[in-house]
């Protein structure tokens, strides 16, 4: 089956090369996420899972739902992209020649990712990450710029370079069965059903191994070192980086796990994890600080929340599974709209940077709202879905230690203080023009009062310099999916359908959790 | 017929030569020595699996000798080599973290370390001492190409050094287990893309924009030809 389906998307891609329009090469893209989108939609529905089609592709409901997170974060990035691209080609950042490439590597990154997630041979699983890994460093190095190349280079390095990590693992795996089944095999299925009989200690060693690999793709401390740079210098793509790259890292951790679980090497797994996760989110908290390169910020808040879930995956239980598979969703859609914000503001700064940040709310309204409750979401903020998510994971993690879950809450805490930081001091900065505008206004109040002439305009001086720089129009299309993410989490943390209840039962029950 | 006894007398004699190409790698400061220890490296590792199919009449591993000398000993040292010329850039001087002499004092700690975990870890599996000996060389090719990825500057080093971590993986499951043989496969045209994909970024890494898109121009990567 997967032959047939890289068969089809290979025709595809083929008949992307053709166009010479930016629109059509979109709504190509467009169209390909939307068609991953209903296929797992409609085979969510209308297939008996889990169930196994032709030799290598296997589908059940972990699989589906991280395909549908990956296709939805996949399909909102494409809408956003042609804006985005658009105006890139314009300030010549962008090669129009490279348009092709950026857009099949795009494309092919979905395609890659989908082979990943739905095969149920460990190798086509490692392969076709490792491939995802070649897509991606090829969408961060597309400016063609020193720093692209510099930071594509790390993330190819870093990340294949722990793949080969997993593919230790994963000989470590196909060892033991070959011990207890007399012919080595590497399917999920077989492995599952035979694990029992496996040594403990080769088993570990292989859950390591596989947790290195995948731990790096994610984006876990120490491993975590190539997210910022390809963050911060990615076009709109680090917006799916987070939605897929990471979603996939975690997806090998979650299948990885729970294929240990019932063996007695499971106690050591969970205190890897847990260690790496309150590794990563006290890295990533304390990074985040006093961080003023926006994109950056949410790189390493993205760091944080994988700690978070490696808590969660760590900690074993149904509950904390349950919420961990709830919050890989939600943190797709809230860092999709932190990030598709940024990429507006960067585009009307040209940068990054705090410091260059002026009069945010009368240049760029809009992305200034939805960058504030984004935050605010992205914190765990009460109304939003993060909040219940975090709060479970944490009252789980309190059966372990209470003091794992203090520190942690308070490293949380510290990060919602790095993104009150960052926002207030760029967001409060205003130009002259403002300035002067505000002194009017106070002269004018003053005038009434008949004190006008103690209020001069003071430190006028100092803004002379920095001008208020035109407004960039934001393009057709660029705020809609930004919006539509931030909506939907807002809805999820609103009502919480039934459906996806029922759902995300199935994944863990599927997973053996009882 | 060879006796096997000689046959894995000279497999260990060749264990030897890897670890001191994989020395190399970490120490040598020219770049097409290193590309040279490498080159030997893969076709040590090409000669150990013909050995093996010697010994043990598998033509599995006779495939997987074919395979690594066509893809390993030729087509990506070639290419590799061409990239070479093309940067003019005839030595790699520049260390981070690490300095040549602390990288090799730290490779033998590495193959102390993979010795001593891995006789923890295999201690309930049947493996022949030489089979053993032939894993813990290969986990210890993979750090020591590990540390090269880490301590070089230059890119095409980097990118030397992570071929000779995966020469590495590929020795440790020749001497653990027989994978796939189809599995092999993907992992060259894997280690083939990214080979490719890296050394071209590395073009990029070592002039200015300008010259490098004239470059990448030269080499039609991104144009698909289109555009001299």
């Amino acid at each position: 089956m997967i032959r047939y389906y890289l068969l089809i998307m290979g025709i595809f891609l083929a008949f992307g090369l053709i166009p010479k329009s930016h629109r059509l090469m979109n709504a190509l893209a467009a169209g390909n996420g939307l068609l991953h989108l209903v296929v797992s939609w409609v085979a969510l529905f209308m297939l008996d899972l889990p169930v196994r089609l032709g030799e290598s592709l296997y589908m059940d409901h972990l699989n589906l739902y991280v395909e549908l997170i990956t296709a939805l974060g996949f399909t909102a990035a494409a809408f956003y992209a042609r804006g985005y691209t658009d105006s890139l080609m314009e300030e010549g950042e962008l090669d129009p020649k490279n348009l092709k490439t950026f857009y099949l590597a795009f494309n092919l990154l979905l395609i890659t990712a989908t082979v990943a997630l739905f095969s149920d041979n460990l190798a086509l699983l490692w392969i076709f990450a490792e491939l995802t890994t070649v897509c991606a460093a090829m969408l961060v190095a597309i400016l063609s710029a020193r720093e692209n190349i510099d930071a594509a280079l790390k993330y190819v390095f870093i990340v294949s370079g722990s793949m080969l990590f997993a593919f230790l693992g994963l000989i470590f795996l196909f060892t033991l069965s070959e011990q207890a089944l007399g012919e080595g095999t590497l399917n999920w299925t077989e492995l599952s059903v035979h694990v029992s009989e496996f040594s403990p200690a080769l088993l570990l060693a292989s859950f390591t191994s596989v947790f290195i690999g995948f731990g790096a793709k994610a984006g876990v401390a120490p491993f975590h070192t190539w997210l910022p740079d390809a963050y911060a210098r990615a076009p709109s793509v680090s917006a799916i980086l987070s939605g897929l790259m990471q979603n996939l890292g975690i997806y090998g951790i979650i299948r990885m796990y729970a294929l240990l679980r019932e063996s007695s090497a499971a106690p050591h797994a969970s205190s890897i994890l847990l260690a790496a996760g309150v590794f990563s989110i006290a890295l990533a908290s304390f990074s985040m600080f006093q961080q003023r390169n926006l994109k950056r910020l949410i790189a390493f808040s993205s760091v944080e929340h994988m700690g978070l879930l490696l808590i969660g995956i760590g900690i074993g239980t149904r509950l904390a599974l349950f919420w961990t598979l709830f919050y890989m969703l939600v943190h797709v859609l809230i860092k999709e709209t932190l990030l598709f914000s940024a990429g507006v503001l960067h585009r009307q700064y040209r940068s990054n940077m705090r410091e260059n940040m002026w009069n945010v709310f009368k240049l760029q309204p809009r992305a200034a709202w939805s960058l504030i409750l984004g935050s605010i979401a992205i914190v765990g903020m009460p109304p939003f879905p993060l909040f219940p998510a975090k709060f479970f994971i944490l009252l789980e993690s309190a059966a372990i230690s209470p003091y794992l879950t203090l520190a942690v809450l308070l490293m949380l805490i510290l990060a919602a203080a790095s993104f009150a930081n960052f926002l207030f001091k760029a967001f409060s900065k205003v130009t002259v023009e403002e300035e002067n505008e505000k002194d009017r206004h106070m002269a004018s109040a003053h005038v009434e009062t008949g004190r006008a002439e103690l209020k001069t305009p003071t430190g006028k001086a100092d803004y002379d310099e920095i001008r208020l720089p035109n407004q960039y129009i934001v393009r057709s299309g660029m705020r809609v999916p930004a919006v539509f993410m931030l909506a939907l989490a807002l809805s999820l943390g609103i009502y919480f359908p039934d459906s996806l209840r029922d759902l995300l039962d199935a994944i863990i029950l599927e997973l053996g959790y009882v | 017929m060879i006796d096997p006894l000689f046959l894995e007398g000279i497999i260990k004699i060749l264990f030897v030569f890897v670890l001191i190409s994989a020395g190399l790698i970490i120490s040598t400061r020219n770049l097409s020595s290193i590309l040279t220890s490498y080159t030997i490296q893969s076709f040590l590792l090409a000669a150990v699996s013909f050995l093996l199919y010697l010994i043990d009449g598998k033509s599995q591993l006779l495939l997987l000798a074919g395979l690594t000398l066509g893809s390993k000993v030729i087509l990506i040292p070639y290419f590799i080599s061409r990239i070479e010329e093309k940067i003019r850039i005839g030595r790699d001087i520049h260390f981070t973290y690490l300095e040549p002499t602390t990288s090799l004092m730290l490779s033998i700690g590495l193959i102390i370390l993979s010795y001593s975990s891995l006789s923890k870890i295999f201690e309930g599996l049947p493996l022949s001492k030489l089979f053993f000996f032939g894993a813990v060389i290969g986990l210890s090719l993979t750090l020591m190409g590990m540390l090269v990825v880490f301590s070089r500057k230059r890119v095409i080093t980097k990118a030397l050094g992570y071929l000779s971590m995966e020469n590495g993986v590929l020795m440790f499951g020749l001497f653990v287990t027989e994978l796939p043989f189809i599995i092999e496969v993907l992992i060259v045209i894997d280690l083939i893309i990214l080979v490719i994909l890296t050394t071209i970024l590395a073009v990029g890494m070592d002039s200015s924009i300008e010259e490098y898109r004239e470059k990448v121009r030269k080499l039609q990567i991104w144009t698909g030809g289109e555009f001299r």
